[in-house]
């Protein structure tokens, strides 16, 4: 007899668990790991007041376009924009939730409470191994108030040894400012990086910010919403020489001034570098966060799940109180409607 | 009674008949099933990585660089019947040097420690300590490699950098593979350093029950006959066991060849350069397929993806040979043993 009890069990079991899973939708958010944290804000009061469940998992952007359009995930978040040959395969939406930048970071005793300039071509010479040492004539010369404070120590370049979306924005700066990366390494998720042989890869920002506060002498370029930490960690952050030329910290000011000089470049699909923007004070290294979504849902329900949760994103979602807590900027309005449209666009 | 008791016998012989029966078939479809298991993941990563095998070609073993190619420009490139994105050159020349070097230095920290401890907590540790101690070296088998990685990225790397570099270079700074400075602390030394702590746990257990199994009555006899324990134990007891601890040695390199977390946090995932000093940074077979997945998904030809199912290949090929060397060598000197 107790097989047969336990068999019922089981069925009683599984018709509830049925039960309720069509009771409420169920969307996957998967992908970049800087959107996570906010994905983290949105969902605990999106699903409050919305009968669906919404699992959010930090896996990279990589994985999170992959598995967007392998429809594994509804919901694919990166950093980067889907390139033509990856579209080629299929229409994918691209759509900006929010505004992010990078900050470029170092650790040198002495300097780390001042911010230091540099340009994308110094930058360059340092990831490609042509500047090897903090007093190199060429940091100085854009640094002429610390110039007898560089040591003359061998500069540690830190990168990201994971795929990632911070390699990409800021290999595109690099692309961007400095011809010789541009014809060199150019810019991706991950680059073809010059041999430089004190340079070391670092896995996620965490372990950036941690390679950076361990190494002496280091420089590394780490998501902005990680500023709380790496100021903790007693890292320098830069000023970075934008178009017009002047050397800018990511500020909120400096960020939203270079969005501004991008939105009305940003075309209808939305995929735009907005890198090395034009404007006196805009911070050159800055992107859109994306939602990568399938055009096609699986079924009507889950379209209008998904259309639902990214408008409440592009409308509540961009209030101060959840992005200020991860340093992200707000869509300026026409991005946003630009971002409305395109979830409109998402079917079944 | 006896009749009954005869009966009884006979009804337990029947039920338990067809269970030895089963157990027989059993044993002998699960023996099948282990040597089909491994024959299936080397099938299937022969066919995952065939489009790897056949764009990359022999280059795969001669090119340092690791490069996607250009995700964002447009066209792809032709090779070997397949596409993969133009520039793009997949060569495992770093990965490997780095997964064949880190281990190699990890075995040689961790093989002569090893073999003290073992005859330690075999011939030294009085009695009443041999089962703490035998129970820690065990604990320390068990502990999950990405707790040593912690601990290497807290500790060993920063006294790498800030301490055993500093020193080294103060005193070695004519030898440039000891004495050009640490840098970051992240790389070989670290790496090796890590593995050997990870590696010398199994390796003193087993090389403990090896000994373990040399009769007690011939050390004492030797004793007895004047020679020193240091004279008995390496002339004697080594000697005579020695095939079975090159074995225990060799378990120990088969899973220093696939360990990956806690390389990963600490070899400082070198690209495009093999390493020049003990604290340059590298990168392992294992560490790379990790860390390169993510961009590899991306890859619209999905050329990336499958070069890394290749070099998963390569570290299987390389685990699969070491085994059967040590296989060799050990059937090698049975052999010896029992013609001499």
């Amino acid at each position: 007899m107790r097989p047969l009890r336990i068999l019922l069990a089981l069925v009683a079991f599984s018709i509830t668990t049925t039960a309720a899973a069509f009771a409420a939708a169920e969307l996957l958010e998967t992908g970049s790991s800087l959107v996570y944290p906010l994905m983290n804000l949105w969902v605990p009061v999106y699903t409050k007041a919305h009968d669906v469940k919404i699992t959010t998992q930090a896996t990279g952007s990589g994985t999170g376009i992959s598995q967007a359009v392998a429809g594994v995930a509804q919901i694919g978040a990166s950093d980067a924009f889907m390139s033509d040959s990856q579209l080629a395969q299929g229409k994918m939406l691209n759509i900006p939730l929010a505004i992010s930048a990078q900050q470029v970071n170092y650790n040198i005793p002495g300097l780390n409470d001042v911010h230091l300039n540099f340009s994308g071509p110094v930058l360059a010479g340092i990831y490609d191994g042509s500047i090897h040492f903090w007093d190199d004539a060429k940091i100085k010369s854009i640094n002429s108030q610390y110039g007898s404070k560089l040591p003359h120590e061998a500069i540690i370049p830190i990168r990201r040894s994971d795929g990632s979306g911070d390699t990409f924005i800021f290999t595109q700066y690099l692309s961007a400012s400095a011809p010789s990366w541009k014809s060199g390494p150019g810019y991706g998720t991950t680059v073809n990086w010059p041999a430089v042989s004190n340079s070391v890869g670092a896995n996620g920002n965490a372990g950036m910010i941690q390679a950076c506060q361990g190494a002496k002498f280091s420089i590394a370029y780490i998501g902005v919403s990680y500023i709380d930490q790496t100021n903790q960690a007693g890292l320098g952050y830069a000023a970075l020489e934008n178009a017009a030329g002047k050397f800018v910290l990511p500020t909120e000011p400096n960020i939203l001034a270079a969005a501004g000089a991008k939105d009305k470049e940003t075309p209808k699909d939305e995929r735009i570098s907005l890198i090395f923007a034009p404007g006196a004070n805009s911070y050159p290294i800055i992107n859109y966060e994306y939602a990568i979504v399938h055009p096609k849902q699986k079924d009507a329900a889950t379209a209008t799940e998904v259309k639902n949760f990214l408008s409440w994103a592009l409308t509540s979602g961009q209030d101060k109180t959840y992005l200020d807590k991860v340093h992200f900027i707000a869509l300026p309005a026409s991005i946003a409607n630009l971002s409305k449209a395109q979830v409109a666009e998402i079917g079944s | 009674m006896a009749v009954a008791a005869l009966s009884g016998a006979e009804q337990r012989r029947s039920r338990i008949a067809p269970l030895d029966v089963a157990l027989r078939y059993g044993t002998t479809v699960m023996a099948f099933v282990t040597a089909t298991i491994v024959f299936l993941v080397a099938i299937f990563l022969i066919i995952y990585a065939f489009p790897a095998i056949a764009f990359n070609g022999f280059g795969i073993f001669t090119h340092l660089e690791w490069n996607l190619g250009n995700q964002y420009g447009s066209g792809v490139e032709h090779r070997g019947g397949f596409i993969g994105a133009p520039g793009a050159s997949f060569g495992a020349v770093v990965f490997v040097v780095g997964t064949v070097v880190s281990s190699a230095l990890a075995m040689a920290i961790a093989t002569p420690l090893a073999i003290l401890v073992a005859v330690a907590m075999h011939y030294r540790v009085p009695r009443r300590l041999k089962t703490p101690v035998n129970t820690l070296v065990e604990l320390m088998a068990g502990v999950p490699s990405v707790v040593y990685g912690l601990w290497g990225v807290g500790v060993l790397v920063p006294w790498i950098s800030n301490s055993v570099g500093p020193f080294l270079a103060a005193h070695f700074s004519a030898l440039s593979f000891i004495g050009s400075g640490a840098g970051s602390g992240n790389g070989l030394l670290a790496s090796s350093f890590i593995l050997a702590v990870m590696v010398f746990p199994i390796m003193a257990a087993t090389m403990r029950d090896v000994i373990s199994t040399f009769p007690q009555i011939v050390f004492e006899g030797a004793i007895g006959l004047g020679a020193t324990p240091w004279q008995s134990v390496t002339t004697m007891v080594l000697p005579a066991i020695r095939t079975q601890m090159f074995a225990a040695a060799m378990l120990a390199l088969g899973r220093a060849l696939g360990e990956t977390m806690a390389v990963l946090m600490v070899c400082g995932s070198a690209l495009n350069q093999v390493p020049n000093s003990i604290f340059a940074p590298i990168n392992t077979i294992a560490a790379v397929i990790v860390s390169q997945l993510d961009s590899a998904l991306t890859d619209p030809t999905g050329m990336a993806e499958r070069s890394l199912a290749e070099l998963a290949l390569i570290l299987f090929a390389i685990t699969l040979s070491v085994n059967l060397v040590a296989r060799l060598i050990m059937r090698g000197s049975d052999r010896v043993k029992r013609t001499a």
